[in-house]
């Protein structure tokens, strides 16, 4: 484990998350590499239970508001909501709904890394494409059912 | 089930103000760049979570604005993004507040600012620009912030065709109003500087533009279909349309010519 996944471990402990929230962390974690999808289907499964739910937007909350450094926390949990809203619970989608406002917000998402690197781009499109999807409930309901 | 929205995000109202606080003093620091995108967005997410810009209005009114002219520009940008992206209350409560935008327009003791940088001409104009968009407001209650069609169409209930013509024809003379105010800051921009702060009141007036003119285009597509005589009793209008699409068209090519603003918004064409 890399010396940060030691860190988000004992972080794990000492906040207290539960161990849900603890693989929504790892899959929205700072690390590069896209969060993998067999645990992104776990997560969505843990959706339909109604504590594991709350557990799981919490933390996907916290990520997308992150600070600009932790691009990748913002990133991340906005693929993990896209997942979600297709293969989570209706839940997921209500209550993504209801706070469309906070990816709708993201979609001018700014950081310019040390090296002088746009990393807000991959933020900004992806939170595009997600507003466009929680503004057209009907859509989203249709690549729902396509999946199953 | 708003009862999820309330236990997730709404913890500590206090703590929330703070943070704003923050927020609002780091938007509206000295330094003459574009105010954060993420601290103006703290702006907008709290309205959400608290249905409430007050606290907005109150941290500006402990900044100190009038003393320096980029603190002030930088402050008026924001207040634009929080009327157009923050919850409807926000246009309600904006409306109670325009003596402390005009104060703001005055600058320190009524006089002009007296900064080496040029921004009183273009505080007062986006005051004045902001001052009418509210009004506007206040006049059609039914338009949110970004004069999205779907969200207008929806409140409105009613199709009289009469009331159409006069929300557009009103509609079209804001947008005189920005594009008149957009001019000032493409003119007000100085050849030393890299621009970023003026650079960065292009960016909501871009969105706001291409709001105006979408809404526009659906209204007068309804009412050509709805009216009889269209094609006559429309032409004033069809003729001011054009002339706006045509003035849009040029500012949107100006703008696409500006790297910080490009990166950052789709620029239509
Ligand atoms: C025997 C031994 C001896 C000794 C000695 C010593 C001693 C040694 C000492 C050492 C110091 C060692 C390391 C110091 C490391 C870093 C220095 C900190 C620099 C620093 O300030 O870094 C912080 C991060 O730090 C931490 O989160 C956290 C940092 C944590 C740090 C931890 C440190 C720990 C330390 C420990 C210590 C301590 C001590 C103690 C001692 C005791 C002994 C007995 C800021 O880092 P940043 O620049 O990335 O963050 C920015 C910054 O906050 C901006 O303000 C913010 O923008 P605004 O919101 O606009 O203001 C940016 O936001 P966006 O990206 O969203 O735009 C942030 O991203
Ligand atoms: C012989 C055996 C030994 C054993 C043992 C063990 C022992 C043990 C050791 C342990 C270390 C234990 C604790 C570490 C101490 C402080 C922790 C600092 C708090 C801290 O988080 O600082 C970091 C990094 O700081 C620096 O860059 C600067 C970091 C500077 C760090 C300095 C440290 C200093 C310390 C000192 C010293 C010293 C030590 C010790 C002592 C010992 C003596 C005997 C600032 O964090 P950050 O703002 O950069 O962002 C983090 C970071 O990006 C992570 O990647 C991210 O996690 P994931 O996305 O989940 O990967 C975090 O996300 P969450 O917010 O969701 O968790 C972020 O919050």
């Amino acid at each position: 484990m890399s010396a940060k996944g030691v860190l988000r471990t004992v972080k794990n402990y000492t906040k207290g998350y539960t161990p849900i929230q603890m693989k929504v962390r790892k899959a929205t974690s700072n690390e590069p590499g896209s969060p993998p999808g067999s645990l992104m289907s776990e997560i969505a499964q843990a959706t339909f239970n109604q504590t594991d739910f709350l557990g799981v937007m919490e933390i996907i909350d916290k990520r997308m508001n992150d600070k600009g450094r932790l691009w990748r926390h913002v990133f991340k949990a906005l693929t993990v909501l896209d997942f979600l809203l297709h293969a989570g619970s209706p839940y997921v989608v209500e209550y993504a709904i209801d706070n469309i406002f906070i990816v709708k917000t993201l979609r001018e998402f700014q950081h310019i890394d040390d090296s002088g690197r746009d990393q807000g781009s991959n933020v900004r499109q992806k939170a595009k494409e997600l507003t466009a999807l929680l503004s057209d409930p009907a859509k989203l309901k249709e690549e729902r059912k396509n999946r199953n | 089930m708003s009862q999820y929205q309330f236990s997730l995000r709404l913890g500590d109202r206090v703590k929330a103000e703070q943070e704003l606080m923050t927020s609002v003093r780091k938007a509206t620091n000295p330094d003459e760049t574009a105010p954060k995108r993420k601290h103006v967005r703290n702006m907008i997410v709290f309205t959400w979570d608290y249905k409430t810009s007050m606290p907005v209005w109150d941290s500006m009114k402990s900044q100190p604005l009038k003393a320096n002219e980029v603190q002030c520009y930088k402050a008026i940008i924001s207040l634009h993004k929080v009327i157009r992206e923050g919850h409807h209350v926000a246009i309600q409560e904006a409306l109670t507040q325009t003596k402390f935008l005009e104060d703001l327009a005055h600058g320190l003791g009524g006089g002009a600012y007296s900064g080496w940088r040029n921004y009183s001409v273009l505080i007062r104009a986006y005051v004045n620009f902001l001052l009418a968009k509210l009004e506007y407001h206040r006049l059609h209650p039914e338009f949110n912030g970004m004069f999205d069609y779907k969200e207008y169409v929806s409140l409105r209930g009613t199709n009289d065709p009469n009331e159409g013509y006069e929300t557009i024809a009103d509609l079209m003379s804001l947008q005189d109003r920005l594009d008149e105010f957009q001019k000032l800051v493409f003119r007000n921009f100085q050849p030393a500087s890299n621009n970023e702060c003026r650079i960065a009141s292009l960016v909501p007036l871009v969105e706001e533009s291409y709001g105006i003119y979408k809404f526009a285009t659906h209204m007068l597509i309804a009412m050509h279909q709805r009216v009889d005589g269209a094609e006559e009793a429309l032409e004033p209008l069809r003729k001011r349309y054009n002339s706006q699409h045509y003035a849009l068209r040029k500012f949107y090519y100006e703008c696409s010519n500006l790297r910080y603003l490009t990166s950052l918004i789709n620029v239509p064409r």
